[in-house]
């Protein structure tokens, strides 16, 4: 372990830990993200604690929370909303859809049509929605943390590359370790309710968001940063490079990381950190299976800092 | 350096790489071409700066017509395919072609093997057409140059790496390229006509006959026939007679030597009275067969045939430079035994060609009895005749040479002076003969070395008196001199001492660097054995060059850090490597230092170093007391 968490959030990440044992690190990047301003995308078998995640970390930062499970019928409007006919009123009323919080989890995004799962994204990209020519502005601050299952084929619509890129990050939850495991099956029982307490209100995000975007990126780390970027590009080893846009969300999460660290400045081991989970979702190598450890390993092994 | 710093960033294309390489091979290429193919060469390279886009095949074609109508022209009247066996036209041809080939090719703008090897065969190919000190100098800068093409071409056009690196590998060459020039002497090249016909470049000065009429017409021409360094200072201005050829037949307008079928014993009457000196020749060519050696020469020339005369010749022309070491014991006389021939030879005249001169020799001869007398009794004669010597006589009369300079012109140069001397003194009864070579102008010398011009060119008269050859300088009994003979000095005296320098160190250059041969090897050693101060001064400079080379070597294989902190991080990096705390490949510093930390627990210190480096690092608080800090710190952890 290479980072220490600031006193700042470690009671966040405590709460939320006693009902995901022993995954502080996936609870802290979540934090991470969610203070960078992206989104996240949960690669994961069924079962490992995707939806504990997420309510739980609403619920730690006071966010409203909206589910959507995802099937193949779903239409646009399912998510966003739709016009339909007061006859009271006698007039069209806007009925919100259950985009309209703070906190989105979207399970099991793969399963709808690509209409439907862009209709999500381009929310999820520009914070606000259309329908009939009206606009409506999203809550803020807007998450969305969505799921898939990366092992099941059948019926499901693979997100494209393009949509992938939305996301700032992707990771899976993974199994547990022993220890913890051992702890959950001695104590919990499936039926327990998750239930934290807010630990945060609306104005400290803000301010947490503010910090995060404010941290110090020094030349030397950017001269590092940039080189990571070069090699995606350049070395061959990926179908194609880091996008501009995957660029700076690998900047956001560094800085993000930084503060979760309580820092203003970032160093090579934040970027080092998050540079997989980043990177995750937007590379593919040519050769062989893409996964976050070759591409940090492959990346880090050739790219130094301090050097 | 600050130079290549601003080129970091700039990465240069192959092609621009190569035009670098080919306007450095070409620059000297450009003297020797011809103005047609000047014009081609100016053509292509306004193409070249003006087209940005590849030629098509048509204008391709129209740059091979162009090409070759610039050829025509360049070689128009010169060539013929007779012609061709002539080395410098045959490479010449050459040249042209490879030109006009790498024109075509580089004008498509596409990169192939060939093109990327004919900056090499232009610089092989001026080789052909320079030789000398610049030359040597410019080639050591090509192939430094095109070393560093070739490795920054290999470095993608990384310029800058490219010559850190060609720097590295030329100074690993150098002590070995020192050490290799002293214990290896060149091999010497001189005929190397690789079966061509040699160029005829015709030089004045000396040459086998004399003539007295107009083809005697003097210039005094300042080219350089030979080079001679002796081994302490010049000897003193009335010994330097370089001899050359005798000549014993008169012919009434000119002087011959002895035909070559003559009868003549063999034995050669070597020198052995006098001062004995050693000196080096360095002779250009003369298409002549003669080797000069002052008078007298006391020991064969190697390679050569020092005849009875004590004349030196070589079997062949020469026609390259050529260098040659010398004895000579320094002496106006020498002993002989004349042989018939000889004597038949030295003492024939015909009385009724100068019967004026006739008459007063056989007047000297009936008074003075004593061989010595009469000779110097003929030289009272020739002053009392109040001759003039001048570079522009009036015309003799060509049946009657004598008698014309002695009674009525009573002008001339040395040929005349010495002509008249030697047949008065036949007819006087003493035999005697001409010699001719050069008297080389002590003014010119420069410490030990000193250049023999065309315009030294001399002749004399040797006397055969009591069983000695007795050298006599006629053109030291005129009675004045003209002063417009004086050459006119263009060049003011600064400069001409100026370019008496220059010349003295491209000799020196010359004897030591280019001609250094087996026997400067010797001559070397010899000296060493006898100069301890010059083995040790050899032997630091060889160390001075060997650290020299250490300290460029290491400036540009110096380790690059990305910032001046982490320079000074080494001290403690170091210092862990040594404690085999080696870095790990993903590591990052921080991470490595906190591994390190975690094994010693007591060094506490390396969080604070690991902080304040994080600090100036990644949290831009890069300040002078910083950094002072961070050394501090470093000091403090290697000292615990």
């Amino acid at each position: 372990m290479n980072y220490t968490i600031s006193p700042d959030f470690t009671p966040i990440i405590d709460a939320i830990e006693t009902h995901l044992v022993g995954k502080r690190e996936t609870i802290a990047l979540s934090l991470a993200t969610f203070f960078a301003g992206g989104h996240l995308l949960l690669e994961d078998i069924p079962g490992v604690g995707k939806t504990t995640l997420a309510k739980a970390l609403s619920q730690a930062l006071g966010l409203d929370f909206g589910r959507i499970q995802f099937t193949s019928d779903m239409l646009p409007s399912d998510i966003l909303g739709v016009n339909y006919y007061n006859q009271k009123e006698g007039d069209f009323v806007f009925k919100k859809g259950p985009i309209f919080t703070s906190f989105l989890l979207a399970d099991e995004i793969n399963r709808s049509m690509p209409k439907t799962q862009s209709a999500l994204l381009q929310a999820m990209e520009e914070g606000i929605i259309t329908i009939d020519q009206i606009s409506y502005t999203l809550k803020k601050p807007f998450f969305v943390m969505a799921t898939q299952n990366p092992y099941e084929e059948v019926g499901t619509f693979l997100l494209p590359s393009s949509q992938l890129d939305r996301f700032m990050c992707s990771f899976s939850i993974g199994y547990p370790d022993k220890d913890a495991e051992r702890a959950i099956l001695k104590g919990g029982s499936k039926e327990q309710l998750v239930k934290t307490q807010a630990m945060l209100d609306t104005k400290q995000i803000e301010s947490f968001m503010q910090k995060a975007s404010s941290v110090t990126l020094s030349d030397t780390l950017l001269d590092f940063l940039q080189a990571i970027i070069a090699f995606t590009r350049e070395s061959g080893l990926f179908e194609y490079g880091l996008s501009t846009r995957g660029a700076l969300a690998l900047t956001a999460m560094v800085k993000s990381w930084a503060m979760l660290q309580g820092r203003t400045y970032a160093t090579a081991d934040d970027l080092q950190m998050v540079t997989g989970i980043v990177c995750a979702h937007r590379l593919h190598f040519k050769e062989g299976t893409t996964t976050m450890l070759r591409i940090s390993h492959e990346i880090f092994s050739k790219i130094h800092s301090d050097t | 350096m600050k130079f290549l710093n601003t080129l970091q960033n700039t990465k240069f294309s192959s092609l621009a790489l190569l035009d670098i390489s080919y306007i450095v091979v070409l620059l000297p290429l450009l003297l020797m071409l011809k103005i047609p193919m000047l014009f081609f060469v100016g053509v292509i390279i306004a193409i070249l700066i003006f087209k940005s886009t590849p030629l098509k095949s048509i204008g391709i074609l129209f740059i091979f017509m162009l090409g070759m109508l610039a050829l025509y022209l360049s070689l128009y009247g010169a060539f013929s395919f007779r012609g061709l066996s002539r080395l410098k036209l045959f490479l010449e041809l050459l040249v042209y072609i490879l030109i006009i080939v790498v024109a075509m090719q580089r004008l498509t703008r596409e990169i192939n093997f060939y093109l990327l090897i004919s900056p090499f065969l232009f610089l092989a190919l001026s080789l052909f057409f320079y030789y000398g000190m610049l030359m040597l100098i410019y080639i050591i800068f090509e192939l430094f140059l095109l070393l560093w093409m070739i490795l920054s071409h290999r470095m993608g056009g990384d310029i800058k790496e490219g010559f850190a690196s060609s720097m590295v590998m030329f100074m690993y060459s150098l002590p070995w390229v020192v050490v290799l020039f002293i214990f290896f002497p060149r091999i010497s090249f001189e005929h190397a006509n690789y079966g061509f016909r040699g160029e005829t470049i015709q030089r004045m000065g000396h040459d086998g006959t004399m003539y007295l009429d107009s083809n005697a017409l003097l210039v005094p021409s300042e080219r350089i026939v030979m080079e001679v360094g002796f081994e302490k200072e010049i000897p003193p201005a009335h010994t330097l007679y370089f001899r050359g050829s005798i000549l014993y037949i008169d012919k009434k307008d000119h002087w011959e030597g002895l035909a070559i079928n003559a009868k003549r014993e063999t034995k050669p009457f070597y020198a052995t009275t006098g001062l004995p000196i050693k000196y080096q020749v360095t002779l250009y060519p003369t298409q002549k067969k003669w080797l000069y050696a002052l008078d007298m020469p006391s020991k064969n020339i190697k390679n050569s045939i020092l005849d009875r005369d004590l004349i030196s010749t070589v079997e062949k022309s020469i026609k390259e430079p050529l260098h040659y070491s010398a004895n000579s014991s320094l002496s106006a006389k020498f002993y002989d035994i004349l042989d018939e021939e000889t004597f038949k030879a030295s003492s024939t005249f015909e009385s009724d060609h100068n019967p004026r001169t006739y008459t007063k020799a056989q007047k000297l001869q009936k008074s003075y009895p004593d061989i010595e007398k009469r000779a110097k009794a003929l030289k009272h004669f020739f002053k009392a005749q109040n001759l003039t010597y001048t570079l522009k006589p009036d015309a003799l009369d060509i049946n009657h040479t004598t008698d014309s300079f002695l009674f009525d012109t009573r002008r001339g140069y040395c040929v005349h002076f010495a002509s008249s001397f030697v047949t008065m003194a036949r007819m006087a009864g003493i035999p005697a003969r001409i010699v001719t070579g050069y008297k080389a102008d002590f003014i010119n010398g420069l410490k030990n070395y000193l250049p023999v011009k065309e315009k030294d060119a001399h002749a004399w008269a040797e006397l055969y008196i009591n069983d000695y050859w007795v050298r006599f300088e006629a053109t030291a009994t005129a009675s004045f001199v003209e002063e417009d003979n004086q050459e006119v000095h263009s060049s003011s005296f600064l400069s001409k001492e100026v370019n008496l320098y220059l010349m003295y160190v491209k000799y020196q250059v010359e004897t030591w660097i280019l001609h250094y041969s087996h026997i400067r090897q010797l001559q070397l050693l010899e000296y060493a054995k006898n100069n301890p101060t010059f083995v040790a001064i050899f032997v630091m400079s060889l160390i001075t060059l060997l650290l020299l080379t250490f300290v460029i070597i290491s400036y540009f294989k110096r380790p690059y850090y990305s910032s001046k902190t982490l320079a000074t991080m080494q001290a403690l990096l170091k210092r862990l490597k040594k404690e085999k705390y080696l870095r790990e490949d993903e590591e990052t510093l921080h991470q490595y230092l906190i591994r390190y930390a975690y094994k010693h627990p007591k060094k506490t210190l390396i969080y604070d170093i690991d902080k304040l480096y994080e600090h100036i690092i990644y949290a831009n608080e890069n300040s002078k007391n910083k950094q002072k800090e961070l050394k501090i710190l470093i000091k403090k952890f290697l000292k615990e």
